[in-house]
């Protein structure tokens, strides 16, 4: 058995070491942000299509990287660029699908499944099956359970 | 022309075809009723469907070789100045080439299969073998009519335009897409052997252990043909980065992600009799994703709705996954129900507990991408309007889904089976989170304030403390014969953690590369030199070189540290015979600590735009992937147990 000064020792010492990372990122958090890169990392390249105008090293995305630069240079705001160039190509131009008109349903999508995936987790584990008297059929396969129990190969993999 | 290497192909897949009919005839025959069908006649045709394949897939690799522009295929992506090597890999450049190797790889695993299946009286075995035929049958039968590519020219054309340029400029043309097949059709066999189940109406262990060692080597192969993947568009494709949430890649991705689920949800069956039906589930759905991922790749229907009917490969696709989707769940809800598994887990605090939230986040993440990968394809079919689906929102959904997997991973194989007290799991966990904590805590202290890069830090190092902690505890003698002793006699556990090892990697690599990359775009004429991560590049001189299929340009960029040079960076720009468009490729410096990233943005002959990127512990992505998929190999590894078993059994009855 070990003693209990060394239980207590490290628990302290693991507080004081989640301490320092919890407030030292707290105090000092976040990545510098680079607004013009955000912004054109929401929009898609029309040339390439697969990736965004900050990834796309096509003539069009440079140009159209000018354009978030000047527009941000001239002191608009974020939605202001994105409705810009909204407006110029269509809402197929946004890479990140707004929570509104047609991709609206991919978010409400997307997040019940979450809800009721996670509500369904809860529900199961908080649900006490009640006990019941074991039934014929239950013993029935209780002895056929324990019958392939003696026949049955164990299966590899362990602890 | 000669016209014998078209007819050996199409021979060749006429004889796979009319072998997967009748394996499917005979297997559910001999599943029905044993003594009605013999052994040999089974592992013939087995055979016999593999020999299609083979003689088929020689075929197309031999017209490629022989420039027998007779055979429509070799018309289509071969071109005769194409190089021996990307002559051989072209046979899986385009459409057809790729069924062909398809069905190859599907009579392969199905011969496999048959091998295993040693008697008649291996009802599930015969069964699976049905199973395989009817697949089978259906692949062949594509490769025979709508993407025949064995079609004989009437006028063969003198010369073809060559493969796609991205196809034929690096070596990892021949190792990713067989990779990738290897995965994604050897998917099937799981889902042979759970049909097969269904059937017979036969739940148990038996079936899970033969599915879920098929699932092993699938999930493996998959893991390294997603990694590779990654590797080749970092190598080839000039944007710098490696995985563009891309429909393409996301049709890889979402049956790895249901797979991994399977693998370790079939632990708490093996181990705890639960979870039987969710089980079946896991297989049909995996199976059933490989298809729609063929479909939603082959059909071109993410690039639009209306490319759809082009060619009939993508409704016959469409109809197979529909087929296998509806006959899998409508057997499944007929026999799944008398199969469910009794028992249910006790507590939460357990073992089977935390494979639960593992089961849950992965679904729930293949079901995110799933639906991010689709939605635009069904908004384009029922409205007409055109929307993306992108990197911001799978990034939104992937990292906390991913965080909370990785949580999972560092505690769950530590935790104990029925019931965790919080005694135990401070035992096991006290150095793992003390370690753990003190990685974060130098990391602060160190400078680095990201959230992100410091929380990943955390699980990676906890979950890698907590793996060498058990090995430690549970080896009998601190010796290298003892530990070697116990990972070859354990292998699904340390298979299993030598997966999360290299699952650790991969996380620390992403999150680095992306958290601490610099960027940066020059414009240099000859001659002048930029400053970038620490380096001095400067541009020296173009160089042209003229190849049997293509002129490629290059500019020297060489990259000095003080006086000293360290690098001469070679981005290239390549002009195909018959391709309009040049191709860039980009000069990638890769080292254990960063790599340099070099990419054309434009080339002239006294000026050059360049897009440099330099991404801290990039290279440990592909070594953690590696580390992934030889886990799992690992864990397959051992001579199945049944074996030894039976043999035992044998010398006792002779005895």
């Amino acid at each position: 058995m070990r003693r209990p000064s060394i239980r207590w020792g490290s628990g302290l010492l693991l507080v004081v070491l989640l301490a320092v990372a919890v407030i030292g990122v707290a105090v000092g958090g976040g990545r510098a942000t680079d607004r013009a890169y955000e912004l054109e990392q929401r929009l898609r390249c029309p040339v390439c299509k697969s990736v965004s105008i900050a990834d796309s090293p096509s003539d069009t995305a440079q140009a159209m990287r000018q354009v978030v630069r000047d527009q941000i240079a001239a002191g608009r705001t974020d939605d202001q660029i994105i409705d810009h160039f909204r407006a110029r190509y269509g809402g197929w131009v946004l890479l990140d699908p707004p929570m509104s008109g047609s991709t609206l349903a991919l978010w409400i999508v997307s997040l019940v499944v979450v809800a009721s995936g996670t509500t369904w987790f809860v529900l199961r584990w908080t649900r006490r099956p009640e006990p019941r008297e074991p039934s014929t059929e239950d013993r029935e396969m209780v002895a056929a359970a324990l019958e392939e129990i003696r026949m049955r190969d164990p299966i590899e993999e362990q602890p | 022309m000669s016209t014998v290497l078209p007819a050996a192909g199409w021979s060749g897949a006429m004889l796979g075809l009319a072998a997967s009919i009748v394996l499917a005839l005979l297997g559910f025959r001999a599943q029905r009723n044993p003594g009605r069908v013999r052994h040999a006649r089974l592992r013939v045709t087995a055979w016999c469907m593999f020999g299609g394949g083979v003689l088929s897939m020689s075929a197309l690799v031999g017209a490629l070789l022989t420039d027998n522009f007779a055979m429509s295929y070799v018309a289509e992506v071969h071109s005769r100045s194409t190089p021996l090597f990307f002559t051989i890999t072209s046979a899986w450049a385009s459409l057809g080439g790729s069924l062909v190797l398809w069905t190859l790889v599907l009579a392969g695993y199905t011969a496999v299969v048959a091998r295993q299946v040693r008697s008649v009286e291996d009802r599930l075995g015969t069964g699976a073998l049905g199973v395989m035929g009817v697949v089978g049958t259906f692949f062949f039968g594509l490769v025979t009519t709508v993407a025949n590519p064995f079609t004989i020219m009437a006028n063969p054309p003198a010369d073809g335009p060559g493969a796609n340029p991205l196809l034929r400029d690096h070596i990892m043309v021949a190792f990713h897409p067989p990779m990738l097949y290897l995965g994604f059709v050897g998917f099937t066999v799981p889902f042979a052997f759970a049909m097969s189940a269904l059937l017979l109406r036969r739940g148990g262990v038996d079936w899970l252990r033969r599915s879920r060692r098929a699932g092993l080597v699938a999930w493996s192969f998959l893991t390294g043909g997603l990694v590779l993947g990654a590797w080749w568009s970092y190598e080839v494709l000039g944007w710098g980065g490696y995985w563009a949430w891309d429909p393409v890649e996301n049709a890889a991705l979402i049956p790895w992600l249901v797979a991994t689920a399977f693998l370790h949800s079939a632990v708490v069956q093996v181990k705890r009799g639960m979870l039987q039906s969710w089980n079946f589930v896991l297989v049909l759905a995996t199976f059933a994703l490989t298809i729609l991922g063929t479909f939603l790749t082959r059909s071109s229907v993410v690039v639009s709705v209306h490319s759809f009917s082009q060619s009939a490969v993508g409704p016959a696709l469409l109809g197979f996954f529909v087929l296998v989707l509806g006959g899998g769940f409508t057997l499944f809800a007929l026999r799944g129900e008398r199969m469910a598994s009794q028992s249910r887990p006790e507590r939460l605090a357990s073992r089977e507990g935390v494979f639960l939230v593992n089961n849950l986040l992965l679904t729930v993440f293949a079901f995110v991408v799933l639906t991010g990968t689709v939605y635009p394809v069904l908004v384009e079919a029922v409205t007409g309007a055109q929307v993306s689906v992108g990197r911001p929102f799978f990034d939104r959904m992937a990292v906390p889904l991913s965080l909370g997997l990785l949580l999972a991973m560092g505690i769950g194989p530590f935790t104990p089976y029925r019931h965790a007290t919080l005694g135990v799991m401070w035992t096991r966990l006290r150095v793992p989170l003390l370690t753990a904590s003190s990685a974060a805590a130098a990391m602060v202290l160190a400078g680095v304030r990201d959230p992100g890069v410091v929380l990943v830090m955390f699980l990676v190092t906890g979950s890698v403390a907590a793996t060498v902690r058990q090995l430690v505890v549970t080896v009998p003698q601190p010796r290298p014969a003892a530990v070697w002793r116990l990972l070859r006699s354990q292998r699904a556990y340390w298979g299993g953690q030598l997966a999360h090892l290299g699952v650790a990697v991969v996380a620390l690599a992403i999150v680095s590369s992306s958290a601490f990359a610099q960027r940066a775009t020059v414009t240099l004429d000859r001659g002048a030199s930029a400053e970038f991560a620490g380096y001095s590049l400067t541009f020296e001189k173009t160089e042209r070189h003229e190849l049997s299929d293509r002129t490629s340009t290059d500019a020297h960029i060489v990259l000095r540290q003080g006086d000293r040079v360290v690098r001469v960076a070679e981005p290239r720009l390549n002009a195909f015979a018959g391709r309009p468009q040049a191709v860039g490729q980009p000069s990638v410096w890769p080292g254990a600590a960063q790599d340099v990233y070099v990419a054309l943005g434009a080339l002239e002959d006294d000026r050059v735009v360049l897009n440099l990127y330099r991404y801290p512990l990039m290279s440990w992505l592909w070594a953690g992937g590696a580390l992934v998929a030889a886990g799992g190999f690992w864990a397959v590894s051992g001579r199945p147990r049944r074996k030894t078993e039976e043999a035992a059994a044998e010398v006792v009855a002779r005895a």
